[in-house]
């Protein structure tokens, strides 16, 4: 239709807190969790198990009540409305297709419980087994079926309804490494096709980064920061999203002074001292800080070979350091360096350019490089 | 070695030998002389003689029906009443969370089984008689004037059977109920249906097995059940399986008990015929 109410949130969460009992003490699985979804977006719910995430989509789905805050999707609350009144309709971890009805009728219940006609049901059963692109098993048995059939007909089922929101609890945490990939992008197609909000539940980075237009990292129970992948992956906030996401190299240091621009100076455990980018979330006082910087964004010289231009040379550090170790892993080398005594970093380099490998050897001294907007200090 | 001998020995069947013989001498062997029995003639004390005869048949299904009628009656109705009493509380049981809880309720409902069944039915007596404990009660609190015949009636061998047979309903319902993952309620729920669909479409379809196996466990044994109805029905709740008893007694009539033998066999595999194939189609073969 393309006629937007503002403001368009499919799903609001407001100040969420879930408590489980559990052998006489309480847990707190989600705490104080808040978060706008709009209209058609694929929201990403990563962390790692136990993290409160899908703790957080069976509150959306309403298998469960929270202790404390409330639910709007739609900007109708949910406050009381049973799971099968809500607008809302889940693909399962396990599937959990009827073992004892056919593919057609586990397809096709939703749409009865609706009071859609056999006959129509039918038709739109056929039509939503067409669109997961599995025609002509409507039949079968669910355990007749491979896990990424049974994968599609749950998506069928759940399509079928027409949701205003798709909730998915780690959908493709089943299948094969190949099998997930192929539904990665099938399954972002497929978003984009039926243009119906998708709040997928993962514990894998990288279908959450390939996949999402948002991502909210998760641990504790705590919504530790929600952002593009691109967001996230660069400007991580916290100590714990940097880590979770990619690989990261964690430098300690003391923060000795903070500039207007955003950036600060931080002295390292030998004494360099270099210039980064200050997190938008670092506390207020200076003092003990990690600097954050990933592997990718540092590059590597000889001294026969000096970095290449960067630009504005205030804007990037230089340092001398030993080169201790290379791995081989396919696409990239990863480089393991020390400068001064105490820190040691990973660089990573794309395996293009077989001489520039060749020319950095194990025991060598070289010079490592970066921009200082790819790094970020953090609290410690 | 003969060719079906060695056939045996490699393929194991040798191994089943013990066992059809056991069941050659104790069961088809009896099962065989009741089947002849039944259509002999009845000689002095009771045995059977020659020459062979369908007479037995003709009361079986003349005089003697009303009490066959009463005995399917009564098994169904038990059967009926331990599934309505039994599937919520096999469901209770299973969907405790705690696990010492579910093992508590599930040694209580297995406790009776600790006395001795005979002894068990002859408490019901006390319980139901004229003196009994519940007319005293109820007439103490002058709630009745005079005792209810609650003793040697059918009603009396209802709750007897029903008291006897409960926990063989309620077990394999339990172990049903078990191995249902409780995930297909929420994506029930999730779909759109409320408890009772969700319970008429989803939960007690997947639970059949059990239902069926308590059904068939409540039903057999209640058709043929000759404790309950001798101890607690007196004339009026008189059973196939107190009329079969009789016929072998002193004065008995040995063709006759034989044929009302074959005729109770018969229902009760015609009803065993009912299980297995609601088993089948429920697992939808």
């Amino acid at each position: 239709m393309g006629v937007k109410q503002m403001p368009s949130y499919d799903v609001e969460l407001v100040d969420i807190v879930k408590d489980f009992e559990s052998g006489g003490g309480r847990v707190r699985a989600v705490d104080h969790v808040s978060v706008q979804i709009e209209d058609s977006e694929f929201f990403a719910l990563l962390g790692p198990s136990g993290c409160g995430k899908t703790t957080t989509l069976r509150l959306i789905a309403g298998f469960e009540q929270p202790t404390a805050g409330h639910i709007l999707i739609r900007g109708r609350a949910m406050e009381g409305i049973p799971a099968y009144h809500r607008p809302v309709n889940t693909v399962f971890q396990d599937y959990a297709l009827f073992p004892h009805l056919t593919v057609e009728q586990n397809i096709m219940f939703g749409l009865q419980m609706e009071g859609v006609h056999k006959k129509e049901a039918r038709v739109l059963a056929a039509e939503a087994l067409e669109k997961v692109r599995l025609p002509g098993v409507g039949e079968r048995k669910p355990h007749q079926l491979s896990g990424g059939q049974q994968q599609r007909v749950a998506l069928a089922r759940a399509l079928v309804k027409q949701p205003a929101v798709l909730l998915l609890d780690e959908p493709l945490g089943a299948l094969d490494l190949k099998l997930r990939k192929n539904m990665q992008f099938e399954l972002k197609a497929l978003q984009r096709d039926v243009g119906i909000t998708f709040i997928y539940v993962t514990h894998d980075q990288e279908e959450a980064i390939t996949m999402a237009d948002r991502i909210a990292i998760m641990n504790d129970g705590l919504m530790l920061q929600v952002g593009t992948p691109k967001q996230i992956y660069e400007h991580p906030e916290t100590h714990f999203v940097a880590d979770f996401i990619g690989e990261t190299n964690f430098i300690a240091g003391t923060l000795i002074e903070r500039r207007a621009d955003g950036y600060g100076t931080v002295r390292l455990g030998d004494g360099t001292v270099i210039r980064a980018q200050l997190s938008e979330t670092l506390g207020g006082s200076a003092g003990t800080v990690t600097v954050a910087i990933r592997p990718e964004r540092i590059s590597i010289s000889t001294p026969l070979n000096p970095p290449k231009a960067l630009g504005n040379a205030d804007e990037a550090t230089v340092l001398d350091a030993l080169l201790v170790d290379s791995q081989y892993i396919g696409t990239d080398t990863r480089y393991t360096l020390r400068i001064g005594d105490e820190i040691e970093l990973v660089a990573r380099l794309q395996n293009i350019k077989d001489q520039e490998h060749a020319a950095l050897k194990i025991g060598g001294n070289v010079k490592v490089f970066w921009q200082d907007s790819s790094t970020t200090v953090l609290d410690k | 070695m003969p060719r079906w001998l060695s056939r045996a020995r490699k393929n194991g069947s040798l191994l089943a030998l013990p066992t059809v013989l056991w069941l050659v001498i104790f069961f088809v062997t009896p099962l065989v002389i009741v089947l002849a029995f039944s259509f002999m003639s009845r000689g002095r004390g009771g045995v059977a003689i020659m020459p062979f005869t369908l007479n037995h048949y003709e009361r079986t299904f003349d005089i003697f029906f009303i009490i066959l009628q009463r005995s399917i009656g009564l098994a169904a109705l038990t059967t009926v009443i331990c599934l309505i009493a039994g599937y919520p509380l096999a469901f209770f049981i299973s969907t405790r969370r705690r696990r010492l809880v579910q093992q508590i309720t599930l040694f209580l409902v297995i406790l009776p089984f600790w006395t001795n069944f005979l002894i068990r039915t002859y408490a019901w007596r006390i319980l139901l008689g004229e003196e009994g404990t519940i007319n005293s009660a109820l007439l103490n609190l002058g709630l009745i004037s005079e005792p209810l015949p609650l003793l040697n009636t059918q009603l009396a061998v209802l709750i007897g059977l029903v008291y006897g047979f409960l926990p063989f309903m309620v077990l394999p319902i339990f172990a049903s109920v078990e191995r249902f993952n409780f995930r297909y309620v929420d994506a029930a729920h999730d779909l759109g249906a409320n408890d009772i669909r969700t319970f008429l479409r989803i939960v007690l379809p997947l639970t059949m097995p059990g239902v069926l196996a308590g059904c068939a466990l409540v039903f057999i044994p209640s058709v043929g059940a000759f404790v309950t109805p001798d101890l607690l029905g007196g004339t009026k709740g008189l059973m196939i399986g107190n009329l079969i008893n009789n016929q072998f007694g002193g004065s008995g009539n040995m063709p006759l008990g034989s044929a009302l033998s074959v005729v109770m066999m018969a229902v009760v595999m015609l009803s065993l015929l009912v299980y297995v194939f609601a088993n089948r189609r429920d697992r939808g073969a």
